[in-house]
């Protein structure tokens, strides 16, 4: 009988126990490095590899939701691209880190996803002009009274895919211009390009609206 | 008074002047007003830009992405067991094929006495092998075969293109 009460008092103890040894696990792996956890991942233990999609899936969520303008498109390509870099971990040389290589295979998913709907994006929007329709729509009067932190993030949101990607990678991701320049395939002077371009037109927005809410 | 480009402003802003540059820009926000207010809208929206928070994947998103990799995983093992049986067939007829050719060669040449016991042998085998291959059997071993050869390709076909398309990325 007190064999019995204690199994049954018990058990639930055990099962927290086992939680908060995984947790404590988790926590453990939480602190290492990319390298780390990959050749812990290339060992064989798989389940390390969440701890890798928990660090980056919420950023490249955020670039993929820019890029592609729809939320489940985003998530789509987000776990493609997940599965995608842990079946060629074995190919990863650690010559670069692994968050460049993993951002090329989101870049190049996304616009996979874009030809896939026949947008093509080299030739969507690329000069200073057509930006502007942004620029005409966010000084309108709808607009005037928002707060200038929640008009920023719904321009971004519109941007065109590459000045999105670029904008995402440089100030959330905080990749230099030459990590941008290699995972984009393109020069360093194209990415200075597209980025001054688009902080120009949010600068230029702000000052507008700043001028039309001192007059008002 | 200079004329301060967007571009030579941005650099300011990223600091990507050489020393003798940035104190001319310096120079030049602080005696014009409009250059001034210019680079305190471009440093705000720097901020602003700085302090976007990202969005939020559905709760259970990594869960699912490792249930989809432990699936992935047994397919695999599953495909590659395929494979395996399917060129051990192949395997084993290509042995029969070589056996009878052999058998069909010893039974054609004389044979000496010292190799009485390796004809008994090879006449067993080959008797054997002779009713699988003859002429009945011939037919649905081929085309077997064939439809053996024509899966096994198509599998291999994709599991080339599956490794390409990884590749690429």
């Amino acid at each position: 009988m007190i064999l019995l009460i204690f199994q049954t008092n018990f058990q639930p103890s055990i099962d927290i126990c086992n939680l908060w040894q995984d947790e404590l696990v988790y926590m453990t792996m939480k602190n290492l490095t990319d390298v780390e956890i990959i050749e812990s991942v290339k060992k064989g233990n798989q389940a390390d590899y969440t701890v890798l999609i928990d660090r980056y899936k919420n950023k490249a969520f955020t670039m993929l939701k820019r890029m592609l303008k729809n939320e489940f498109d985003a998530e789509e390509v987000l776990m493609d691209c997940f599965l995608k870099a842990y079946n060629n971990l074995s190919t990863f040389k650690f010559e670069s880190k692994f968050s460049t290589w993993f951002y090329k295979i989101v870049y190049n998913s996304a616009l996979t996803k874009l030809s896939s709907a026949k947008r093509k994006i080299e030739n969507e929007m690329s000069s200073v002009d057509d930006l502007h329709y942004l620029e005409s729509k966010y000084l309108a009067d709808d607009f005037i009274k928002e707060d200038n932190s929640v008009l920023i993030k719904k321009i971004v949101n519109e941007l065109p895919p590459k000045n999105a990607a670029i904008i995402t990678m440089f100030y959330l991701e905080e990749f230099s211009t030459e990590e941008i320049s290699d995972i984009l395939k393109i020069s360093v002077a194209n990415v200075k390009v597209i980025l001054h371009r688009s902080r120009n037109l949010l600068r230029e927005i702000i000052e507008k609206r700043n001028l039309l809410q001192e007059i008002l | 008074m200079t004329n301060i480009s967007d571009e030579l402003l941005n650099r300011f802003l990223d600091n990507e002047l050489s020393i003798e540059e940035k104190k001319i820009v310096k120079n030049e926000i602080e005696k014009s007003s409009s250059l001034k207010k210019r680079y305190e809208a471009l440093l705000l929206t720097h901020s602003l830009l700085q302090n976007i928070q990202p969005d939020s994947t559905s709760l259970n998103f990594s869960k699912v992405v490792m249930q989809k990799i432990s699936h992935r995983g047994v397919i695999e093992s599953q495909q590659k067991r395929f494979l395996f049986i399917v060129l051990a067939l192949l395997g084993f007829t290509i042995l029969g094929i070589v056996v009878y050719v052999f058998y069909q060669i010893f039974n054609t040449t004389q044979l000496s006495d010292s190799s009485e016991t390796i004809s008994t042998y090879s006449n067993t085998i080959g008797d054997y092998f002779s009713a699988l291959f003859g002429k009945k059997n011939l037919s649905i071993l081929g085309s077997l075969l064939s439809f053996i050869m024509l899966v096994s390709g198509y599998f291999l076909y994709d599991y080339q293109k599956h490794s390409k398309k990884n590749f690429s990325h």
